[in-house]
């Protein structure tokens, strides 16, 4: 470990104690004993990416806007009879029984209405905006995850894996690399299939042509193979030394994570996992005709819902649950009104599922507000952007300092009790968590003008205006306000008819999506 | 994995390169237009100009028979030996008749490319898979319609091909337009036909529009395109027919208006011609010239497009296409005869995709299939199964915008390579020059390395340097350093004078049934060619 790391983690002291497995104390986990005091270095996330676009909407079910779902998506929405009730107004699908007993043990939680402003919904260029962090206007050829790892470990690969650090910083389950985990520089995310086998591939010195497209094309090839060289021989002594304690189900999801699993029991200090579970772009057949709970979307789910249950079990039989913290992410939920074809089109915000550690209790945000006369291509208005839960998960998982998560993000950062493990900033950025927050229009629906209205304590403000494809039209307010009551004037009268919703963000971890009519 | 930082050299731009013609240039122009050339065709290509190869490339050859049932017995309507295309199933179709079809059409395919001389037909066939892909269609009968049709099209016209392909049934099927009607609109083909098939995403200008289109025209767009459907998929029938229909109470029959970025051109009813009038409209916009030239141009040259190269070659080559009504072949063969495509820098800055490494290996090695209908396909078959391994999948694009080494920044290429797929080339690379395990043999049958074949060709395959260097301009795209090719040397005399060599090789020659005297020296030459197909320059391009 290097000096300066050593010494900023140790005035730190948070989350549970330190477990060693029980299994097999040898040489390789004595080595570590040292370093397992620094408790958020022996952290790992766990990623897991939905490929295709999650219908949010099925997954986390608002039962107290039961009534217009039926209204707008009858034909694949699940019977009100076989929704497994999780709060008072919140059910999740049938087949997540197994995410229902996490969140029950307090091992799981949820973030609604989670996307970003001018929501793009081409799945390319959304996948690269949830990979990389990057407003949706802007393009970033790095992955969020990889500029933290660049930020913490700067010059990788160049000199690693060395002795301080043997380890790859972050693997990718699979035959893809993690757009996630791309840094400036260089990939931080090691892609692996099998972690028993052990590559021994040919290396030449090939140090020619330097300087030249060619010879940095030679020399990305040489080096690929020179780490893949090193970090298997890591890789497969973790994997003879870990072990799993559970029961997974037969699909790769599960194979995957259960590999992590026993990457982590092995005692290899990989900080980030990406793993991912293709199909969910489902524009036809979601749910079986006649019978919502089936289908291509029922399947996906409990793939997910097992996988991730087999690998907490094994986690706690292991004494390993409180240093893994897992995530999903896709990158949109899909349209609130499903289609002719018993499927649903590419939308806007969907919830994420925060599983593991810390986790404890977490339902963050407000039930997503499904009008009546919903359009056809109205999706979830996002309540929160994905770049304030990223950042709070760095901050409250990595210890990572607000002011280096705005470098990472962006300056509008906005931090979100997104777990319930606190660092000192993170702690202090809490209060205001349960506020109700008042936001309003009047009169709603309106035709030409109307009033908004919203109360704030003594701070910054930022109020804009989304339709319902998630394009942010105006940003009305974005500026410091004294505390009271504010009322100012909205002109809506060259709005086509329809739904329009208001976005409030305020200081700390208060903000509010409110719907707003046009009438016609 | 690192992403490049090399700049670009300025650019000489689409003038035809008039310089000296060289083995290395030869060889340059057939690794980038065909798969695995061998020694034989790039000295043929050297003789006959830069000119004459271009045209050759071209050049017409018939579509080629279609596949065959090469083994499954359990099919009354197709005895082995005949085609399936348009036959009919008759029951288990999913597991039974539509398997051995999906197996016969990719192998077929791998054939295809194994067996094609100087064309540049399958490797643009490949390249319009990856711009207008196909995904888990179930149904073979589909997939090899869908093939042809890219097939038939290799250099012809873009806008022709964008106007079948919009209907052609795997596409329907794939990208849901087979759902699209009327009454509940499915947007999926009309965005990615913008964004991804024709004129491509510009910048955000506002809120849902994307500088070359908006939202309203995805719409309008989608409702022009209501109203096909596909038929026979994977069902039993008596005639076996099957294709896309176009159903008039499906199609919304209403005025569509797009947006000022297609002049708010208002289309009015049209039936099933309707589709064809939008694709003419789309074609209009001259932006569409230039996105097709950037991906051929990152298919054959290189992925970097930088706004010098978007000024000297994109452009001029856009101009070319426009002039030509959109017909592809006046504008690659521009390019493929320019100074730029030869600029050195270039040489060997593309990782090769699977399908063109492991098709460098089969091709330039002349690895043989043993004969009898099963074993051909079988090993054809397993040339798929090993590109699948490695992240390219023919008929299984994994996404829409094709493979991530085509568009996704900042790796391009070098998402081909990473931990897990490295070990498989160097895993098939040694396989091949092997051969004594599955799945290189099996069932009697060997798929090797033929290397004394090689040997046999080179101009001196007795000086052991010759031999060395011979092979270097074979099969990577530069020379390399002297300490490379002494410890390549080396694997042909591990500490002998290179005069053994020579008596090793002359003693060959002169008995080459001769067992005693063959063998050693294939051994050598064999270890020399395993060493090389590992090495990082044999997987560039």
């Amino acid at each position: 470990m290097k000096r300066r790391d050593f010494l900023r983690n140790m005035g730190v002291a948070v989350g549970g104690p330190i477990l060693l497995n029980g299994f097999g104390l040898s040489a390789l986990a004595k080595s570590r004993l040292f370093s397992a005091i620094n408790d958020d270095e022996d952290r790992v996330l766990v990623l897991i990416q939905l490929n295709g676009g999650n219908d949010g909407l099925n997954t986390l079910i608002p039962l107290d806007q039961y009534d217009n779902l039926v209204t707008v998506r009858g034909n694949i929405l699940i019977p009100e009879a076989n929704i497994l009730p999780l709060t008072d107004t919140l059910g999740l699908h049938p087949k997540l029984s197994g995410m229902k007993t996490m969140f029950e043990d307090g091992k799981l939680g949820f973030i609604q209405n989670v996307g970003y402003p001018n929501q793009n919904r081409s799945h390319f260029r959304s996948i690269e905006i949830w990979a990389s962090g990057s407003p949706a206007n802007e393009y970033w050829t790095s992955g969020w995850a990889g500029r933290y790892l660049n930020q913490q470990y700067p010059g990788y690969p160049e000199d690693y894996p060395n002795t301080d650090f043997p380890d790859p910083f972050a693997i990718t389950m699979g035959f893809l690399v993690s757009e996630t985990c791309q840094g400036p520089v260089s990939n931080f995310a090691i892609t692996l299939s099998d972690p028993f086998t052990l590559s021994n591939l040919a290396e030449w010195n090939t140090d020619e042509y330097a300087g030249t497209l060619f010879g940095e094309e030679l020399a990305f090839v040489r080096e690929s193979i020179s780490l893949t060289n090193q970090y298997s021989t890591q890789i497969h002594a973790a994997a003879n030394l870990g072990s799993n304690q559970a029961n997974y189900p037969d699909t790769e999801l599960a194979n995957q994570l259960k590999n992590v699993a026993l990457l982590i029991s092995g005692g290899l200090k990989t900080k980030i996992y990406t793993v991912s579970l293709g199909g969910f772009d489902t524009h036809g057949d979601q749910v079986v005709e006649g019978s919502p709970t089936t289908g291509v979307h029922a399947k996906l789910l409990d793939t997910l819902s097992g996988a991730i249950k087999a690998f907490q079990d094994d986690l706690v039989a292991q004494g390993l649950q409180d240093r893994v913290m897992g995530m999903t992410f896709s990158e949109f939920g899909r349209q609130i009104r499903s289609n002719g074809s018993y499927g649903t089109d590419h939308g806007t915000a969907a919830p994420l599922i925060l599983f593991g550690a810390c986790t404890e209790g977490i339902v963050l945000g407000d039930n997503p507000i499904i009008a009546e006369d919903v359009a056809v291509q109205e999706g979830v208005p996002m309540q929160y952007d994905f770049r304030d839960v990223y950042g709070s998960v760095l901050m409250d998982w990595f210890n990572v300092p607000k002011a280096t998560v705005k470098t990472l993000l962006y300056e509008g950062f906005h931090y979100l009790p997104v777990t319930t493990c606190g660092t000192p900033d993170s702690v202090r950025e809490r209060p205001g968590i349960g506020d109700s927050i008042d936001l309003g229009n009047f009169p709603n629906p309106f035709t030409g003008s109307t009033v908004i209205r919203f109360q704030t304590k003594d701070e910054w403000v930022r109020l804009s205006v989304l339709d319902g494809m998630g394009q942010e039209l105006a940003v009305l307010v974005d500026r410091k306000f004294n505390a009271g009551t504010h009322e100012i004037p909205f002109n809506g009268r060259e709005l086509p008819a329809g739904n329009y919703y208001l976005h409030l963000k305020l200081e700390g971890v208060r903000q509010k999506t409110a719907l707003m009519v046009r009438a016609r | 994995m690192k992403a490049s930082t090399t700049t670009l050299p300025l650019t000489t731009g689409l003038i035809p390169y008039t310089g000296p013609w060289t083995f290395e240039l030869a060889a340059h122009l057939l690794r980038r237009t065909t798969y695995g050339p061998t020694l034989t065709n790039i000295k043929w290509a050297l003789g006959q100009g830069l000119e004459a190869t271009v045209e050759k490339l071209f050049e017409e050859i018939p579509l080629p028979d279609p596949p065959v049932n090469a083994f499954y017995p359990g099919d009354p309507n197709v005895p082995i030996g005949e085609t399936w295309i348009e036959e009919p199933y008759f029951n288990n179709i999913l597991n039974e008749q539509a398997s051995y079809r999906f197996r016969s059409v990719t192998s077929w395919t791998f054939g295809l490319m194994w067996q094609e001389g100087i064309s540049i037909r399958e490797k643009l066939t490949l390249f319009w898979h990856n711009h207008v892909p196909v995904n888990a269609v179930e149904d073979p009968k589909f997939l090899y319609r869908y093939g042809a049709l890219l097939r038939s099209y290799a250099w012809g016209n873009f806008r022709d091909l964008m106007k079948d392909i919009t209907i052609d049934p795997a596409m329907l099927r794939y990208l849901n337009g087979f759902q699209n009607q009327k009454e509940a609109p499915n947007e999926n083909y009309a965005r990615e036909l913008l964004e991804l098939f024709t004129i491509g995403k510009g910048p955000l200008a506002a809120p849902g529009d994307y500088t070359n289109y908006n939202e309203q025209d995805v719409q309008a767009m989608a409702r022009v395109l209501s109203g096909w459907t596909v038929f026979g998929l994977t069902i039993e029938s008596t005639d076996g027919t099957f294709g896309a229909e176009f159903h008039p109470d499906r199609h919304d029959d209403g005025t569509k208006v797009l947006s000022d970025h297609f002049n708010n051109e208002v289309i009015t009813d049209m039936g099933d011609q309707e589709y064809k009038h939008l694709i003419d409209i789309i074609f209009q916009q001259e932006e569409v010239a230039r996105f097709i030239c950037r991906k051929l141009y990152r298919w054959f040259v290189f992925y970097q497009i930088n706004e010098v190269v978007e000024t000297d070659v994109i452009a001029p080559m856009a101009q070319i296409l426009l002039s030509n009504d959109f017909e592809i072949k006046p504008a690659l063969q521009a390019l493929l005869k320019s100074e730029h495509f030869f600029d050195a820098a270039f040489a060997g800055v593309i990782i090769k995709n699977p399908v063109d490494f492991l098709m460098s290996i089969v091709k330039t090695f002349e690895v043989e299939t043993s004969t009898g209908l099963d074993e051909i396909y079988d090993s054809w078959y397993r040339i798929w199964g090993f590109s699948r391994k490695m992240q390219m999948s023919y008929f299984e694009v994994p996404e829409v915008a094709g493979w991530q080494a085509y568009y996704r920044e900042p790796l391009y290429y070098r998402n081909w390579l990473n931990a897990s797929t490295l070990p498989l080339r160097m895993d098939y690379s040694e396989g091949f020059c092997d051969a004594g395990f599955f799945p290189f043999q099996a069932n009697g049958q060997v798929m090797r390395v033929e290397a004394l074949k090689l040997l046999d060709q080179l101009d001196s395959p007795d000086d052991p340097n010759a031999v060395v260097e011979e092979c270097v301009r074979l099969l990577f795209p530069k020379p390399i350093s002297q300490e490379r090719k002494d410890a390549l040397k080396a694997i042909l005399l591990p500490g002998l004078p290179d005069f053994e060599w020579t008596v090793e090789y002359q003693a060959y020659a002169a008995d080459p049934a001769n067992p005693a005297v063959a063998n050693p020296v294939e051994a050598k030459f064999r270890a020399l060619v395993r060493s090389m197909v590992t090495m990082p320059d044999f997987f560039l391009s």
